[in-house]
Formats: C-alpha cells, structure tokens, sequence
C-alpha cells in the first residue's frame, strides 16, 4: 500500500509527531510505502527518525535560501514574500496551526493534495484535514486524524469541521467519546476510533510494592497536579510512608513548589523534572495518578499500565473511562473532585493486593494498545477503504456510503 | 563510610527539625550523641545540639535564628553533622540522604526558607541538599519585600 502522513511539521518533538512517526515507522517495517510529507521544514534534520525503509520530504522549506537569479527570480521572490505576510484562505483563524499557515504555505499544501492521484492520504490536524477534504480529490484516499478532542476547538474551526469532515473518506479520532461528538457535529462523517499505540508491551512489570505514586505531565493547568498535591497531602495523613513524584516541566512549576510548601509536603510530593528513564521510573512505582482537567488520550498512563501499574484517575474528558472500568484496572473519581481523588489514593495505598490485581488487569486492558495491535487496526481500515468498504465497524446508518464530494 | 541517614526534614515554626537514622555505624552505651552544624568559611565556629538517639534513630531540631547570628556576613553556609559527644574521639558523621534511589536531590527535594529578622537585617534560613546529597542550611539576606539580595 502507498500511504502518506502529511504532518504540519515533522522536523519538532510533539506528542502529534512523535505519535504519527511511529504509526509511519511501524507501517514502513510492514512493508507499506510510507511517505513523510512535512508542510514546513524549519530544522535540518529531524530529532525523531523517519523509518530508512519509508521516505521524508517537505512542501514549504522555510530554512531560508537565495532567490533566483534575475529580475524573474527577484519577482518571485517578492510575490512569495508578498504571500507569506498574507494570511490563509482556508484555514480557520483559531486552529492553531493558524500561524505556520500563512497564503505561501497553503497554496504550496493546495498545489500538493491536487496533485495526489493514489494510495492513502493521512492528514494529522483539523488544517491539513480540511484542506484535504476540499482540494485532495483527485483520487487519492483520505484519511484525517484529530488528535485534540472536540471541546477544545472553537466555533470557527467546529463550522469547518461540520461542513469539511463528512468529505473524507475517514476520520480517526482516539477515543469513543470523540466519535460520538464528531459524528454529532458533523453527521455522515465515517469516524473510526483508533487509539494511539504504547512504544512497546515489553516493559518491566512493577511489584506494586514501592511507596511511591507517580504522576507526569507539562506542569499546566490543564494537568491539574495543583488539585493532586492537596489531594496526595490528605493520602499521606494516613498513609506518611507515601511519596508522589510528578515528572515534567512546565511554567506552573513555581507555583506547584509554593503550593507543596504552603501544605507541608516538602518531604512527600517531589518535582522530578524531565528524565530519558520514564520506563524505569514507572516501573519502581506502585500507581500511577492521572488529575487532568482534560485530555486527549492520556499516553502516559496507558504506558504506566504496560508496567502494570494501577491507576487512580480523574474521569474528565478523553480518555480515561474508554481506557479503563471503575474497580478494574483503576479507580475512576469524578473529574475535580479533590477529596475524592484522596479516598482513591487511600483505598490503593491501604492495600497491595488490590494494586497488585488492579495492576494485572491494567496489563491485560493494554494489550490492546500495543504497536502490533495498532498497526493492524490501521491497516484494517486502509484495506477496507482500498476495497470501497468504508469505514470498518461504524455502525451508524448511512455510514457504509459514501460522502457527497 | 557510614552517615546519618535523613528521612525527614521540616524547616517549619522557627526551627529546622532533621528526623532519621545512623547508617553503617552502630551507638555505643555511653555516647552523648550531638547535631553540629559547622559554618562552611569564615571563622569555622560550630553550633551544638543534644541528639540522643532511639537505637539508631535521630529526631533533632535548633532555632533558625542561631544561624543568622550578626557577626556572620551572608551569605552563609552551615554543614551537619551528627557526632558522639563532644570528648569523642570517633568519627563525626555526615548528616544527608544517600540511600534512595533519587538523583540530584539539589533540585528534587526543595524545602522552603524561614525568614529572621534581628539587628536591622532580614534572613532567609533554608535547608537543602549538596550536589552529593549531603544536608547543609543556606543564610541569605533579603530585602524588605522578601526578594534575595544578591550576594
């Protein structure tokens, strides 16, 4: 099969790109013809590798090179220059991607999706996704991945998705609230639910035995570790052998110190910063704590239940409650609800059978997050998109047919 | 080598309490056992505190207002030790946290500064660790709207 990821920019270290790299690599050692198409190239060479067996290229290099010769050349200088102080035409102010988009870029990205003939198209944000919908049809198949979930994307960019999506010939989204979102907002649209792989299932367990919870996230409000830090400081009151240690950087980071100060916890809860070892690091603690305001497929957390950590989890939206069963492999606390997250934290910490079972189940769930697992699910959908099947599973009625185009 | 292990350190209420245990050293009958904090430059004067021991657990605190004694220029720099009575002939031992498995403590384990105010100067007295994880108390003087001053 010939696929093709079109990324904003693959030359970064983002969870998008590190994500749909890994997607490209795996289909690229299946034996797929895997293209990397990088809207941008502002770096020389990027920090993530692209599989040798795939290839990488860009539309728009922005490195900065000299116009050509000539006052044919000067005049194409000044009308590239010309556009690219221009915003786009197409793209949404709010997507965020809004930016990097200006009128050069997307010309070049709309000179490219109507040059596409063949194969498989993946679009990796709501830009590059409506683009596709409009311009990419000239036979190629398109596929559009959303990595945010809905709620966060403004009126603007829902009317674009609303009136672009049901064009595609798929969307993926990571989660099972998404796709009845999506699909509510845009009807007709084909949504399938492809969830993002772990790096590998071949981690070191965790003996559930360690007093130690971790957590791990960019220190934000949007992780919500300023609600986790009282909530660990009412844990240790009964449980004082306890300690926390959230992984991450961030600008909260100040303010997460004075917060640890103000409720005493300088001996319990620690700011690791950033490590290379999250895998060791998981596999000495006994659970993991998940107290986002929202997400979109909480990574870190299925990583932890590869080491067979339990997990104590805000239930907010994405994510969580399509991951993991409330007594199963975790406890699930409604979202914001301090002192909740506490009596989970308590009840875990009380007992290490429970986090010793809970923890198998974890590994049990996360099988089906593995990179083979993944890659089968995305290959399903190629090949049955390939064969004119539609989307694989989507039970919605009409949604077998295709889209007006 | 043997040291004094920390478990816990509180720099709360006007005093600094370091609570822990002896690693690699055994208390004898007899032993008088004492906190010493030494100041790092200067004129090397040290500061003693009683620390009997529960078996080989320690739980000693002093009043950070004995470190930001007027005739010290800050910033100042104090460095513990446990040791086995002031006649002792033994070693003192190093008071810090080896044991775990937490790199770079400097950073990591943080604890907040009380601030003391005596003789027109304000202090700021706070416990951290070494770059190899030994315990030492940094003095800094701040200005009245509690930023540092540099040194």
């Amino acid at each position: 099969m010939r696929i093709r990821y079109l990324l904003l920019h693959a030359y970064g270290m983002g969870g998008t790109i590190r994500t749909v790299l890994t997607q490209a690599n795996t289909m690229a050692a299946a034996g797929h013809d895997v293209e990397v198409v990088s809207v941008v190239r502002r770096a020389g060479e990027p920090p993530l590798a692209v599989d040798p067996r795939g290839r990488l290229s860009d539309i728009a290099d922005l490195r900065g090179h000299a116009a050509a010769p000539g006052p044919a050349g000067r005049l194409r200088a000044w009308r590239e220059r010309r556009r690219a102080a221009r915003p786009p035409r197409y793209v949404p102010g709010s997507e965020p991607g809004h930016k990097a988009i200006n009128r050069a870029v997307e010309r070049a990205v709309i000179g490219y999706l109507r040059g596409l003939r063949d194969g498989i198209l993946v679009t990796t944000r709501p830009a590059l996704n409506i683009l596709a919908a409009e311009f990419a049809t000239g036979g190629v198949l398109r596929v559009g991945q959303e990595h945010m979930n809905l709620g966060t994307h403004r009126p603007d960019l829902r009317a674009a998705i609303a009136r672009w999506y049901p064009h595609l010939d798929a969307v993926a989204v990571l989660t099972g609230r998404d796709r009845d979102d999506y699909l509510r907002l845009a009807p007709g649209t084909r949504v399938v639910r492809i969830p993002n792989a772990v790096h590998s299932l071949d981690q070191k367990p965790s003996t559930c035995a360690n007093k130690i919870a971790v957590a791990a996230g960019r220190l934000r409000p949007q992780k919500g570790f300023d609600l986790l830090i009282p909530a660990f400081g009412q844990a240790v009151e009964a449980y004082p052998d306890w300690q926390l240690r959230i992984f991450g950087t961030g600008n909260k980071q100040p303010r997460l110190r004075r917060l640890i100060e103000e409720h005493h916890l300088y001996n319990h809860v620690f700011l690791m910063g950033r490590t290379d070892e999250m895998d060791e690091e998981l596999a000495k603690a006994s659970m993991y704590v998940l107290s986002s305001r929202y997400e979109g497929l909480p990574m870190v957390m299925i990583e932890a239940m590869a080491h067979g950590l339990p997990v104590v989890s805000f239930d907010c939206p994405t994510g969580p409650s399509d991951v993991i069963t409330d007594g199963k492999e975790g406890l699930l606390v409604p979202p914001g609800d301090v002192d909740g997250l506490a009596a989970a934290m308590r009840r875990l910490m009380g007992d290490e059978a429970l986090r010793a079972e809970m923890g198998d189940a974890a590994l049990a769930t996360v099988q089906a997050y593995g990179p083979e697992a993944i890659r089968e699910r995305w290959t399903e959908l190629f090949e049955a998109l390939e064969r004119g099947n539609g989307v694989p599973g989507a039970s919605e009625p009409g949604s077998l047919v295709r889209g007006p185009r | 080598m043997a040291h004094a292990e920390l478990d816990r350190v509180w720099p709360r209420d006007g005093r600094v309490r370091l609570v822990g245990r002896l690693h690699g050293r055994a208390p004898a009958a007899g032993e008088a056992w004492e906190l010493l904090l030494t100041l790092r430059d200067g004129d090397g004067r040290r500061l003693r505190y009683p620390a009997p021991l529960d078996g080989p657990a320690f739980d000693v605190s002093l009043p950070v207002g004995d470190l930001a004694p007027r005739d010290v220029a800050l910033p100042a720099y104090w460095d513990a030790h446990l040791a086995p009575g002031p006649a002792a002939t033994a070693p003192r031992l190093r008071v810090g946290r080896l044991l775990d498995d937490i790199r770079g403590k400097k950073h990591v384990m943080v604890y907040p500064g009380q601030t003391v105010a005596a003789d027109g100067r304000t202090a700021r007295v706070r416990p951290y660790y070494t770059v190899r994880d030994n315990l030492a108390v940094e003095v800094r003087e701040v200005r009245e709207d509690g930023e540092g001053v540099a040194p």
